[in-house]
């Protein structure tokens, strides 16, 4: 649920049970005021027709006027009356109709007998002017809620505006791409704090990951240096007379430790490349021609698997970096054939729009969500296990889809451009 | 051959001038820019190994320096960076080659051997070695005046060889070399040996003494 619409909803509830509320309470203190206000009329005309009785010992003339109605019963011997008040109808003989009214119901003795006496007013007035006080508190409850509504989903929803551009900028917010944060035009001390911490925030982060990322590079360069001088040294060394086929092979064992720590190396400089964006050198590349050249590349490593291969091409091109399409394909081919089995099949199709390479090899679907991860190999691989990395980086860099799906004892990866 | 070094690491210079020294050619040495800029000035040198990361200055300031001098020394640049950029800016600014480290020392001397020769004999490059002569223009291989027809694997062992005679070469640096550091063929090693067994069939069988032979398992000789 929205801030605003909880917001609003906490709001108009609460307004509404308080107007109601007090609706309520002002109707019967106003009500109140009123019966007690009939009720003062009624007792100065009980007390007139008291004083009248008194002066001339009999009753004064049952009356109906002005709202107004006395009526006279003699009461038998022995009755009691209790004196009260409440409410009746009158019938208002002008109007000739029911009105609601109220009476005052009293006893009187006059030439010792007695008598009730029943005064009744019509309270019609009194009950329209507080219908006509309901009605306008109503109507005030009614337009404050409206404004009220009106009130929060305009001025909140614009109040809550940078809030929701910077939600959108965080949302969208990339450590490798270079936009900074803008800053929200608005005078709300909160949201240009949110602002201001979102964006020192992200500064700080970027920083870091700069910081890491240059580390990295750094690393990876001055490993360099050192690793050449563990392979120069070798080379030497194996100039020297009379190694023993022994020492040869052990010699040989750190040349290949070397090799592959050198690949290690360059692939994770490869990776920071393409991650900061620095290969920018984007050439039209016809890309079937390419996979044939690739492919008569690997042909005799493939001869030597004694690999089957099968290749249907459609002309396509595609607007990237050579030397990364050329890693990319790299990639993907040798992985089908380091991870083949011996007389076994690849199979690369090229057709709208997509290249997919299928090849032959364990009988069981790689976990799909971790072989894209880094460092992600099976003990028997020979790679560095960022192969398929660096090709998702560059897919991601042009906006390509890499999917791998294990289907009829095939291992398929495919790109879709 | 005259060649000068230009390279800060020292262990990485010392292994680079054993290697080359040994035959008799004359090699240089500058271990950083300043003294880089004075032999450059002073001598002529048949190709210049130059390190691109230099502790008091860029290498790219010497080949800037060379063109400004109209000096016509071969430059091989070698460096850490893999990066295409500096590959292009160096090669642009009159560079010949440019070799990644690490690297084989038996690369280093094929890739300088070959920018010599392209300098020296004008483009007419001619390999001689006992009874084998090779035209580089043609890449034509002949054996006591005979065509022996070599596979372009063939014909690229064969240079580079030479350009290491009496060096022991190993299978991983031959490997790099015929088939490019794309490829990891690092389990697959048995290629190579399919390519020196033809090689060495084919020479044989046109006349030519077998001079390669197979070193400590590691890797391969050649030499009389």
């Amino acid at each position: 649920m929205k801030l605003a619409r909880k917001y609003n909803r906490v709001n108009l509830v609460t307004s509404l049970i308080i107007l109601v509320l007090s609706g309520a309470v002002y109707y019967f203190a106003i009500h109140y005021i009123l019966t007690s206000k009939l009720d003062n009329d009624l007792k100065i005309e009980e007390e007139e027709i008291v004083a009248s009785t008194r002066k001339y010992d009999k009753l004064p003339l049952p009356s109906d006027f002005k709202d107004q109605k006395v009526t006279y019963s003699e009461l038998k011997p022995g009755d009691t009356l209790e004196r009260h008040f409440g409410n009746t109808t009158y019938y208002n003989t002008d109007d000739r109709e029911s009105e609601p009214g109220r009476s005052l119901v009293t006893t009187i003795r006059a030439g010792a007998k007695d008598y009730s006496v029943t005064i009744t007013k019509s309270s019609l007035e009194a009950e329209d002017l507080i219908r006509f006080i309901f009605l306008i508190t109503l109507g005030v409850i009614v337009v404050l809620l409206v404004t009220l509504a009106i009130i929060n989903r305009f001025v909140l929803s614009s109040l809550w505006r940078p809030f929701y551009e910077t939600l959108k900028q965080l949302k969208a917010f990339n450590l490798a791409d270079k936009n900074e944060f803008s800053l929200q035009h608005t005078q709300i001390d909160e949201f240009v704090e949110l602002d201001q911490s979102v964006i020192a925030m992200s500064r700080r982060v970027r920083q870091d990951y700069k910081e890491l990322k240059s580390f990295t590079d750094n690393a990876s360069h001055e490993m360099m240096t050192p690793l050449a001088v563990i392979n120069s040294k070798l080379d030497t060394l194996i100039q020297t007379e009379a190694l023993s086929d022994r020492q040869g092979e052990l010699i040989e064992d750190v040349y290949l430790a070397v090799n592959r720590l050198t690949r290690l190396n360059q692939s994770l400089l490869l990776l920071a490349k393409i991650e900061n964006n620095l290969i920018k050198d984007e050439e039209d590349v016809i890309l079937d021609t390419l996979i044939v050249q690739k492919l008569r590349q690997f042909n005799e490593l493939m001869a030597a698997g004694n690999l089957h291969l099968i290749q249907e091409m459609e002309p396509q091109r595609l607007y990237m970096s050579k030397y990364l399409a050329d890693i990319m394909l790299n990639n993907l081919i040798s992985n089908a054939i380091r991870h083949n089995k011996p007389n076994g099949e690849i199979k690369v199709l090229l057709h709208s729009g997509k290249l997919s390479v299928a090849n032959t090899g364990v009988a069981k679907a790689l976990n799909s969500q971790r072989a894209f991860e880094r460092f992600y190999k099976d003990t028997s691989s020979e790679g560095t296990g960022l192969g398929l990395a660096i090709t998702t980086q560059i897919c991601n860099l042009y906006n390509f889809k890499l999917d791998y799906h294990y289907q009829g004892e095939r291992h398929v990866f495919s790109i879709t451009f | 051959m005259k060649i000068l070094l230009i390279e800060d690491e020292e262990a990485l210079r010392d292994s680079i001038i054993t290697y080359f020294t040994e035959e008799g050619n004359i090699c240089e040495t500058a271990d950083d820019y300043a003294s880089a800029l004075t032999k450059i000035n002073l001598y002529n040198y048949d190709c210049i190994v130059l390190d691109l990361t230099l502790p008091d200055g860029d290498g790219m300031e010497i080949l800037r320096n060379l063109k400004n001098l109209h000096k016509n020394d071969g430059v091989l640049i070698i460096s850490a960076r893999h990066s295409l950029d500096d590959k292009l800016s160096g090669l642009n600014l009159g560079a010949d080659d440019y070799l990644v480290k690490p690297f084989h020392l038996s690369e280093l001397k094929a890739r300088v051997m070959a920018i010599v020769r392209r300098k020296s004999f004008d483009g007419n490059n001619f390999i001689v070695f006992h009874e084998i002569s090779i035209d580089g223009m043609a890449m034509k291989t002949m054996v006591n005046q005979q065509t022996v027809n070599l596979t372009k694997k063939e014909y690229d062992l064969l240079i580079y060889f030479i350009a290491n005679q009496n060096k022991v070469i190993t299978k991983s640096a031959l490997a790099e070399h015929l088939w490019g550091d794309e490829i990891d063929l690092s389990d697959h090693f048995d290629f190579i040996y399919t390519h020196i067994k033809n090689l060495r069939k084919k020479l044989v069988e046109a006349g030519c003494g077998d001079y390669i032979k197979s070193m400590y398992g590691v890797g391969y000789k050649f030499g009389a």
